[in-house]
């Protein structure tokens, strides 16, 4: 029995030694300190404060008086997101288990696609092939291809077989409006497509220090030509507010393209990486830490990427899509 | 630095000379097999504050090698844990958040008898050891941040006490009805103390997920590229092992581990702590 003893003591006793030895538990429901925490983590890494001439200083004063110690969770949940949505930035959000924030720059600006007049004025008999969406237009010259989310995944033989079926068009239309982004390797899967030979695209650069303005070295990101079915005509993108993130991504790619053009509504942004974290009281947020630059130097991936040329929906008459009519004029 | 090189050479040249003359002079060897029940917590800063608990299952093999005076072992394990954070309780609607707790282990153990201090009962030992352990820990609450993972590699100073009791008599238990006799039977009570003297890691850069992790080939960097090496922190680790020989040369034991580790990192630190109970086999298989 004393052997067992002196066996099971230490065991005892070595079982509680990490808590005198990490530093004390910070998980705590005080407001105060759930809005310290998540204003520090942005003021360290958020990657748009000088882009956007954002005084985050500013931003906590102004917040931080509206909470105290016994604000509700409600309460906190509303001044967060209210302080996150100043960074104009849909790529920062606030979870928590009864509400999601969310700055919606698709909201902020009109419409520009209706599913509805494609499909029944321009391509009724419209295919499915997996993520996309197709059909010929203009007298079977143009191809017509609707991918609605990056999020989508496809296999490289689908999108062999979209491409083959129109091998013998003009040109091909990539309708990327209100595709709101996802998987950002679908980007390099598709654009590998349109090219013979490797394109250095854009660049990244990425939050590394404590101050505003401290990011890595620039980041080179390249589009390498697949080996099997390519399109190497003209391709008109179709974009607009709706089209973000990931979409944005891509079409700031597309300008290293000689054969793309952009063309509608300036697209939402969201070309800096979110991260992701958790707060003292188990919320979770996540906001861009990085910046998408294009050849030149420009920074429009997160305020927006211009189209080459613009147009707009008139939603005065149902039966035209005025951004697809440009783009097949721009094909012909 | 030539003469450097060739006295390490050298060093190195009679350490195998010497290793094969104690090998001819007769060595056990065992191979081990091991299931054991963990109890972890681990919290990252660079994520989160909370600390995440949970618990899970370990496997682990290992080959150990007795000489006259010394030991040496190698050992590989695998962990796997189901863990969730430790959120304060809401009133209003109760967060939660789940993770995954993944370790893969490897360490290379070398001990010498220490006869200053050991006698017929008890055996104490000296020596180092190198640990590495890589943690992956999925926790898809955390977005593009969803992917945790780090590389801690110490070298550490082990100190082994072993102490010989063994039944050498045969023992009657009086429990009323039943009296067992126990049979006379080798054991022994092994304490093993690590502690960290060189603390290495690898953990993730100033912003944690990077574009050539999420873009993969497209970019010139590797994965993981953005990772920083620190040498810092802290790492201890206990074992108390209750082994049972039996007469045939196997043996089997139960065992308490503790591992705790403290890694800075360059940016922000990464804190782990791990309990465990093992039951473990022992092999003899030593070549007559």
């Amino acid at each position: 029995m004393i052997r067992l003893l002196a066996f099971l003591l230490p065991v005892v006793f070595m079982f509680s030694c990490e808590k005198i030895m990490f530093a004390p538990d910070q998980a705590s429901r005080n407001a105060l300190v759930n809005f310290d925490y998540l204003w520090n983590e942005v003021d360290k890494k958020y990657s748009y404060f000088e882009l956007k001439n954002i005084n985050w200083n500013t931003i906590k004063d102004t917040y931080r008086s509206k909470l105290n110690e016994n604000s509700t969770d409600q309460e906190l949940f509303d001044v967060l997101a209210k302080m996150l949505n100043e960074l104009r930035d849909d790529h920062t959000n606030l979870v928590s288990p009864f509400n999601i924030s969310s700055y919606n720059v698709a909201l902020k600006s009109k419409e520009n696609y209706r599913q509805r007049t494609i499909t029944e004025y321009y391509i009724p008999d419209m295919w499915q092939t997996s993520a996309f969406s197709h059909g010929f237009v203009d007298n079977n010259k143009i191809g017509y291809v609707r991918y609605e989310s990056f999020m989508s995944e496809f296999t490289d033989d689908e999108l062999d077989f979209v491409l083959k079926r129109y091998q013998n068009t003009k040109g091909l239309i990539l309708d990327l409006r209100q595709n709101g982004g996802g998987n950002l390797f679908n980007i390099p899967k598709i654009l590998s497509r349109f090219t013979e030979t490797k394109i250095l695209a854009a660049y990244n650069i990425t939050r590394n220090g404590a101050k505003h303005n401290e990011f890595s070295s620039r980041e080179n990101f390249y589009i390498t030509p697949y080996s099997g079915e390519k399109y190497l005509k003209q391709v008109a993108v179709l974009i607009d507010r709706g089209s973000y993130s990931a979409t944005t991504f891509f079409s700031l790619v597309t300008k290293a393209f000689p054969q793309f053009t952009l063309i509608g509504d300036t697209t939402g942004g969201g070309g800096g990486l979110p991260n992701g974290g958790q707060l003292p009281n188990g919320w979770t947020y996540r906001f861009s830490i990085s910046q998408l630059l294009d050849l030149n130097g420009n920074n429009f991936a997160e305020t927006g990427v211009p189209p080459a040329i613009v147009a707009s929906f008139d939603w005065s008459d149902l039966s035209k899509d005025k951004i697809l009519d440009r783009a097949i004029l721009e094909l012909q | 630095m030539k003469k450097l090189k060739f006295v390490l050479l050298g060093w190195l040249l009679c350490a195998t000379q010497v290793e094969s003359f104690y090998c001819q002079q007769g060595s056990i060897t065992y191979q081990t097999l091991t299931m054991g029940y963990n109890s972890s917590l681990y919290r990252d800063f660079a994520t989160s504050p909370l600390f995440y608990r949970g618990s899970g299952i370990n496997l682990q093999t290992s080959w150990l090698k007795y000489f006259n005076h010394r030991v040496r072992i190698f050992e590989m394990a695998l962990f796997y844990n189901s863990m969730s954070a430790d959120i304060p309780a809401s009133n209003y609607l109760q967060p939660s958040a789940f993770a995954t707790f993944i370790q893969l282990h490897f360490r290379y153990l070398r001990l010498w008898d220490f006869n200053r201090l050991s006698n017929e009962k008890r055996n104490i030992k000296l020596g180092g050891s190198v640990v590495n352990t890589t943690n992956i820990r999925p926790n898809s609450g955390l977005f593009n941040n969803a992917l945790g993972v780090e590389n801690i590699t110490n070298i550490m100073a082990t100190l082994q006490i072993t102490r010989d009791i063994s039944r050498m008599t045969e023992r009657k238990i009086n429990l009323g009805i039943f009296k067992p006799v126990l049979k006379p039977k080798k054991m022994e009570c092994r304490f093993q103390l690590n502690a960290g003297l060189l603390n290495v890691n690898s953990r993730p850069g100033y912003a944690f997920s990077y574009a050539d992790e999420l873009n993969g080939l497209e970019t010139e960097a590797w994965i993981l590229s953005d990772y920083r090496l620190s040498v810092n922190g802290w790492r201890f680790n206990t074992e108390l092992e209750w082994i049972k020989y039996l007469p045939n040369g196997n043996a089997r034991s139960w065992a308490y581990v503790w591992d705790a580790a403290h890694v800075p990192g360059k940016f922000e630190a990464f804190q782990m702590a791990t309990h465990q109970i093992r039951y473990t086999l022992y092999f003899n298989t030593t070549k007559n």
